[in-house]
């Protein structure tokens, strides 16, 4: 399908679809837009993650702060899916202000896990995995600090990218930590995922941090042949990772070794020190990233109608940031993440790829009340990507009492293809 | 009691656009928020561009010319966070020095750094205007080297002169903004925010040394405060005290990789960058033989040590800087210009001061001549022309003839000084002998007069 049948059908999933409670905002305009479509993504419906400013459309980052809040300008992500034809359908649902990582925490209500019905669908990018894995939209954009495409992508069964820092451009991103946040692609298949990626990432002369190369056509470049590629696994993930996700984890590893690659062991011994320094990081920078939240421009003092998460991240942050403190959390947090970066580039050094759980514990069911450390216990696997600043990628490996369990393949930076091609190879069925 | 004062002065650069985004920086010829866009107004999802080159080059001159040493690794940009009307994002951009350890005239310079200027809010009204937000500052941070509001009051003058000097900073005026420290030797020290001139500076220093001396006097503690100038009254309010001061939550802007200044681009700017005024002084004195009184009186104004330099291409250098020096700067003072203001061209000091050595005209006649220029910048030859040159030829004549006469009869001069009035018929006679008949006696009689009376 495709073109203005495809994106009208999609409007339509979306309409019978609401109870998942993907989206917060449609595009009114995006059947006109669909029949003038253009390009390499001509007539794709994309679902864009409520942090992304897209002109006209409503940026709320699921919070009241910004409820009424409508973009006026597109993020460069954004125009360049429009300049390939990609049709902007809506603004999903997410964690507020991607505080959070399991959908729960957005002020207009959690999403459900279209692929385990009941449980939450992970976060922060947890409406545009639902609308993903539910059909509604080809492709959706998130946003990844510590896990925001990758967790939602393991829980919902699909494909989710988060790229190298600064590949892609985060001109018109809403901040959560500014040196962490990436916008990726999630799909329902790594084709359309490269594709996606193809068009948003590549530098941009209005932008600090975007890195100065051109990024090859992922799509056009893909390959299913992997025999002699080596992929590293560490044990220590098996410290934090339910043996039933392992278990699923190494049937994945199985089927790549007999695919012809090569699973070679790597240390991490770090690994679980990688979430204090990311939750340090993210307090401090949040807290000053919303200071702009003031009530004087965009309704409301963020303070004032935040949820518990966000405020709690606001809080933690004052306190961290302030002058006498500053030397003993946050300065602290950035010298451990260069040994973190260090440690994860230095295992990377002997091997292609490093592939293991995404997610070190199933989604919890809807509403069951979990303490914040529990939940932030959910990062532990993914945060490092960010820290070091890396990509990884994630794709279904398989179930646990049929609920998803994604495989996650982390790289070299700029490592993009080889993630992509590990990914195809296993979408691929065989073996 | 000594009194110890230190500076921070902030200034605008004289970039086309801001200093994170291309918004045009003339926004005070422009509508209220019309020189705006996403960055400068901290709209979510907003990103810095980089930093704007022009504004980076211009600090690291201004830091050259106030002799400081250019840091050499990673220079962070760091958001100083405070809750203003006038701060769009929360937080202020400022960078960590680029330049330390300079001086200006004794005065030891600590730091200079970048900063973005925040928009411009009306309390009254309770409007604000972005047109002015992120437009790109330099700060100078000075040591707490100086001990009088008078010596203060030069040591600004003289920073303003410097950064005129560069061409950097904002030519309009008006845009520098200071805050001062001070403190009476072993009391607290106290800052002074919201000064915006020399002269509020100066006012300021001198109501504040009163009020900590009067405080003193008293038997009480001057209190460690932040105090508010305000102008209009000329007097310092207290805005907070130490234990109410804000805490900025300084983190380096992880929007912004740190900036890094090499030695080819310092080396690049030092070569394109005008001479300081005081190396131009030492030049003046080694290049032309000037006095190091007069060159430093050329050097104040860049546009006055061109001129002199123009000037003494086509006449002797040590006449022209006497002549600039003593009466075209004093004729300036006298009317509150600068010599860029008056509009004199350098061509027409140039024939001013050849009629003069030429003896065409009398140096009394071509200081008339000057008041005229600085009051109406013409050619000096229809000025002549105006002031008809034939009498002024003449009047110089007779003058000229009657100080060689009295030279010349010192004997006469002295018996008419004795109280024989008639021996100065005699001097008139060698006047009217030297003039040819032309002048009228009784003129010369009162001219002779005046000259040996002093
Ligand atoms: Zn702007």
């Amino acid at each position: 399908m495709g073109g203005v049948e495809g994106v009208a059908s999609y409007l339509e999933s979306i309409e019978e679809g609401k109870e998942v409670n993907a989206f917060l905002d449609l595009n009114p305009r995006a059947l006109e837009e669909a029949r003038l479509a253009e390009g390499k993504l001509a007539g794709l419906a994309i679902a864009v993650k409520s942090n992304i400013s897209v002109k006209g459309l409503r940026a709320a980052c699921a919070s009241f702060t910004l409820e009424n809040y409508v973009a006026g300008y597109d993020a460069t992500v954004v125009e360049r899916i429009r300049k390939e034809g990609g049709v902007v359908v809506g603004m999903t649902n997410m964690d507020e202000f991607a505080c959070g990582s399991s959908g729960e925490t957005s002020a207009f209500g959690p999403t459900q896990n279209p692929a385990a019905p009941g449980r939450i669908p992970g976060g922060s990018s947890s409406g545009s995995a639902a609308a993903v894995a539910a059909s509604l939209c080809d492709a959706a954009l998130g946003s990844d600090t510590g896990g925001s495409i990758r967790n939602p992508a393991s829980h919902c069964g699909i494909v989710g990218i988060k790229p190298t820092y600064g590949l892609v451009p985060r001109y018109g991103l809403i901040d959560l930590a500014m040196s962490l946040d990436q916008i990726g692609p999630m799909a329902r298949d790594v084709h359309t995922a490269a594709l996606l990626l193809e068009v948003i990432a590549g530098p941009n002369p209005k932008e600090c941090t975007t890195l100065k190369v051109e990024p090859p056509e992922y799509s056009r470049l893909l390959s299913r042949k992997i025999d002699g590629c080596r992929i590293g696994y560490a044990r220590e993930f098996e410290e934090f990772t339910d043996p039933r996700i392992t278990s699923v984890i190494k049937k994945s590893l199985d089927r790549l070794e007999r695919m012809g690659a090569e699973v070679v062991p790597v240390t991490l011994p770090n690994l679980g020190k990688g979430l204090s320094t990311y939750y340090l990081t993210v307090f401090v920078e949040f807290f000053s990233a919303t200071r702009k939240f003031d009530g004087r421009r965009y309704g409301r003092k963020i303070e004032e109608v935040c949820g518990r998460e966000v405020l709690r991240r606001i809080l933690l942050g004052r306190y961290i940031s302030q002058k006498e403190y500053s030397g003993k959390y946050y300065k602290k947090a950035l010298q451990f993440r260069s040994l973190i970066k260090r440690e994860l580039l230095g295992a990377l050094e002997g091997v292609d790829v490093i592939a293991g759980p995404t997610v070190p514990k199933l989604p919890h069911r809807l509403g069951e009340s979990m303490d914040p450390m529990a939940m932030y216990g959910y990062d532990v696997l993914t945060v490092p990507t960010n820290l070091a600043g890396i990509p990884a990628g994630v794709i279904k490996a398989g179930e646990v009492d049929g609920i998803p369990v994604g495989l996650q393949v982390q790289g070299e930076p700029l490592g993009e293809q080889k993630i992509l091609n590990v990914l195809y190879a296993l979408e691929d069925g065989g073996c | 009691m000594e009194t110890i004062i230190g500076f921070e002065i902030h200034e605008q650069l004289a970039t086309r656009t801001k200093l994170y985004c291309d918004s045009p920086t003339n926004y005070r010829d422009v509508p209220p928020n019309t020189n705006v866009c996403e960055v400068c107004t901290g709209m979510p999802g907003a990103k810095p561009h980089p930093v704007n080159q022009e504004a980076i080059d211009a600090v690291v001159e201004i830091a050259l010319m106030l002799g400081c040493e250019i840091v050499k690794g990673p220079i962070y940009i760091q958001r100083k966070h405070y809750d203003y009307p006038d701060l769009p994002s929360g937080y202020q951009r400022t960078s960590l020095p680029i330049g330390r350890n300079g001086n200006l005239n004794g005065i030891n310079i600590w730091e200079v750094h970048l900063e973005e200027d925040p928009g411009k809010y009306d309390p009254t009204s309770g409007k604000v205007d972005y047109n002015r937000s992120g437009v790109p500052l330099v700060e100078i941070v000075t040591a707490p080297d100086l001990r009088s509001p008078e010596e203060a009051r030069n040591f600004l003058r003289e920073l303003i002169k410097i950064l005129h000097y560069t061409g950097k900073a904002r030519a309009e005026g008006g845009t520098m903004r200071t805050d001062t420290n001070i403190s009476l030797e072993g009391g607290a020290r106290v800052e002074i925010k919201n000064i915006n001139s020399v002269k509020g500076a100066y006012k300021a220093l001198k109501f504040e040394i009163a009020r900590q001396k009067s405080l003193r006097k008293r038997g009480a503690a001057v209190r460690r405060e932040t105090r508010a100038f305000l102008e209009a009254q000329m007097i310092t309010k207290t805005m907070r005290l130490k234990e109410e001061a804000e805490d900025y939550r300084y983190i380096p802007d992880p929007d912004i990789p740190p900036l890094l200044i090499t030695p080819e681009k310092i080396a690049e700017i030092k070569a394109a960058m005008p001479e300081t005024p005081g190396m131009k002084e030492r030049r003046f004195v080694a290049q032309y033989g000037v006095k190091p009184e007069d060159a430093k009186v050329l050097a104040s104004e860049l546009e006055l040590a061109n001129a002199f330099e123009e000037v003494a291409k086509e006449v002797d250098p040590q006449f022209a800087a006497t002549w600039v020096r003593d009466e075209l700067k004093r004729v300036l003072v006298y009317n509150d210009k600068s010599f860029a203001e008056s509009g004199i061209g350098t061509g027409q000091v140039v024939d001013l001061l050849r009629m003069i050595q030429a003896g065409e005209i009398t140096p009394k006649t071509g200081k008339k001549i000057l008041e005229i220029l600085v009051a109406k910048p013409q050619p000096v030859e229809r000025i002549v022309e105006e002031m008809g040159l034939g009498k002024i030829k003449a009047d110089d004549i007779i003058e000229k003839a009657c100080e060689e006469a009295v030279a010349e009869n010192p004997q006469a001069v002295a018996d008419y000084l004795g109280g024989k009035g008639e021996a100065l018929n005699y001097v008139v006679g060698q006047v009217m002998r030297k003039t040819r008949g032309r002048a009228d006696a009784k003129t010369v009689l009162e001219m002779l007069k005046k000259k040996v009376q002093g």
